[in-house]
């Protein structure tokens, strides 16, 4: 890549702030520059918009996943990376138009790593994302093919991708697709968000998904958001 | 028939005690209240021998009523046979009272009303404010035929006042009575409910206690061993039969909690020795887990204590919710295989080895 994704860090600790820097500089091809640290949301709006925004979901004590469908309004793409590792916040994150979730323990391995592929609207799944998509029992959760639920099983249980090939007779490649897709199908529930329309749109793109395959859940989701029903009824 | 429970047959002896003080109170209105006045006033009656008929057919019915409610609460096709016969009686008895001094006479209205509560009071509040209701306009309605006059109708007043609002007082004073009997009698069931609790901690103390003596087969002689000299710590087979040992009596110590979820609480048990050579455990958990029966529990646990034991520095511990049951997995930097239990107890294994990571998952199925 040409020119560096930009990126934010909200955080309130210094120390993580610091942390996450180090990792941002230790990237070997520099891939990532930072523009910006605050503790909070204020400072944010003031200033030219980040590629990136690497949000501590716990800022002075209190959850901010309510403030994301506004940084994303705003343009920016949100990394969330948090302590928290239950579901269900998990889920509302990226409900809220999140591009990836990752959580403190997989800073290190995963957070450049997801920046990146938010700045690009690529799906990006941490174990922890895996984890709450496995558990998800919401009524409007997507439905997931038993081979994409087969993958996200084994990464979420900790093998690398090339394991979860070897072991589902496939090429670390269809892994990746099939966990691509299964954060496809998320991005097209739920509430809407341009983040989630990006993210959609880019895997459309990229193959990863067929239009075809997520027709109903959009027209479902928009309906359940109050926009008018478009293309196929919601099975 | 079906097994009672306990708050039920305790209830409803209390329940039967204020049915027969109804009955009681119900009869003996009839035969000394009713009964008196039927004798008091046998001159003013056109015909003693239909009033006294219809006394007579009133018994009945109360003696029917009694039987019915004794039974238990009565079905509504019971209770209303016995409330229209009363009904009618009370209405025919009216009619046939001399016109003038109906309601001085009138032995009928009493007991009427009192049958209804009798059949009624434990069926919907509505049937018997209907009834009362009914029996209350038919004695008007025997009066307005016989011409009614201001007096009268100050009387009938005066009397629905008093009749109709204690029979609907007792009816209340009797729901209320058998709310409070329910709540005592849940009241006892909890305290049976403590009771049983001691009795299943017991239970499952004398169950430790046994899996207990079970390890001083496996774990004392080693410890023997190692006191007499014959066992050389030193010895990296030693080592890892005192980890193994070390990790059955913490998983011994965290069985017997049965809390849901005990398998997590297990398999942290079970981490706990190898965290303490110096291995680093994750354990995770995705979505809700089905409880699982104690002996499948075994069978995961002793897997995961061989992996553990193999593990030179991580192990990845997930629980999944799979169609049917729990996938327990391990990732861990084994270097080699290691050998895992057979498939017993709805537990089946499977493992792949990449380069020095092993895999291995341990699906049980609940059917």
């Amino acid at each position: 890549m040409d020119q560096q994704v930009t990126v934010a860090i909200i955080e309130d600790h210094p120390v993580v702030t610091e942390g996450v820097a180090s990792w941002i500089r230790s990237d070997p091809g520099q891939r990532v520059r930072l523009v910006l640290t605050a503790r909070d949301l204020t400072g944010l709006r003031a200033v030219p918009p980040a590629d990136v925004v690497i949000l501590d979901l716990e800022l002075s004590g209190e959850l901010v996943t309510a403030q994301i469908p506004e940084l994303v309004a705003a343009g920016y793409r949100v990394v969330a990376f948090s302590g928290h590792t239950d579901p269900v916040i998990v889920m509302e994150t990226l409900d809220n138009g999140a591009h990836a979730y990752v959580s403190k323990e997989e800073g290190s391995d995963h957070l450049v790593e997801a920046v990146l592929a938010a700045a690009a609207d690529r799906p990006y799944v941490t174990r922890s994302q895996a984890r709450a998509m496995l558990a998800d029992q919401r009524p409007a959760r997507p439905a997931l093919s038993e081979q994409e639920r087969q993958a996200l099983l084994l990464w979420f249980q900790g093998m690398t991708k090339a394991s979860v090939g070897r072991r589902m007779s496939i090429s670390e490649n269809t892994v990746r697709q099939y966990i691509s897709r299964a954060r496809a199908k998320y991005a097209a529930t739920g509430r809407t968000a341009p983040s989630k329309d990006a993210l959609l749109a880019r895997a459309i793109e990229d193959g990863v998904i067929k239009p075809a395959e997520i027709m109903p859940y959009t027209s479902f989701a928009r309906t359940a958001a109050g926009r008018p029903s478009e293309g196929a009824p919601g099975r | 028939m079906t097994a009672t429970a306990p708050t039920t047959l305790m209830s409803g002896r209390y329940q039967r005690a204020f049915t027969i003080a109804v009955v009681v109170l119900v009869a003996g209105w009839h035969l000394a209240g009713a009964g008196g006045q039927l004798i008091e006033y046998r001159p003013a009656y056109g015909s003693f021998a239909f009033q006294v008929a219809m006394w007579l057919v009133m018994a009945l019915a109360i003696s029917a009523g009694s039987v019915l409610v004794l039974r238990g609460v009565p079905g509504w096709r019971g209770a209303w046979v016995v409330a229209v016969i009363a009904l009618a009686a009370s209405t025919a008895a009216a009619a046939a009272s001399p016109a003038g001094r109906m309601l001085a006479v009138n032995w009928a209205w009493g007991s009427a009303g009192w049958t209804g509560v009798l059949v009624l009071f434990r069926r919907r509040f509505a049937e018997l404010a209907w009834f009362l209701a009914v029996e209350a306009l038919a004695t008007l309605a025997v009066q307005v035929s016989d011409g009614l006059n201001r007096t009268d109708l100050a009387g009938f007043l005066a009397l629905l006042a008093w009749s109709t609002g204690a029979q609907v007082a007792v009816a209340f004073a009797v729901r209320a009575l058998d709310h409070a009997a329910g709540q005592a009698a849940t009241a006892a069931a909890s305290e049976d409910a403590a009771r049983e609790r001691v009795a299943t901690a017991e239970i499952i103390r004398v169950a430790r206690h046994a899996r207990w003596l079970a390890l001083q087969e496996t774990a004392v002689p080693l410890v023997a061993e190692l006191a007499a000299g014959t066992a050389d710590p030193g010895d990296a087979q030693v080592r890892v039969r005192c980890a193994v040992q070390a990790a059955r009596l913490r998983r011994l110590l965290a069985e017997g909690d049965e809390v849901p979820g005990s398998l997590v609480h297990e398999l942290h048990a079970s981490a706990d020795v190898a965290e303490r050579r110096g291995v680093a455990v994750e354990i995770e958990t995705a979505g809700t887990l089905p409880p699982m029966p104690g002996p499948a529990r075994r069978v995961i646990t002793d897997a995961a204590i061989a992996i553990l034991t193999a593990a030179r520095t991580q192990t990845r511990i997930t629980l999944a919710v799979v169609a049917a049951g729990i996938a327990v997995s391990f990732v861990a930097d084994t270097g080699a295989l290691v050998r895992l239990p057979a498939a017993a107890e709805g537990v089946v294994f499977e493992h792949q080895q990449d380069g020095g990571m092993l895999w291995a998952e341990a699906r049980w199925t609940s059917r």
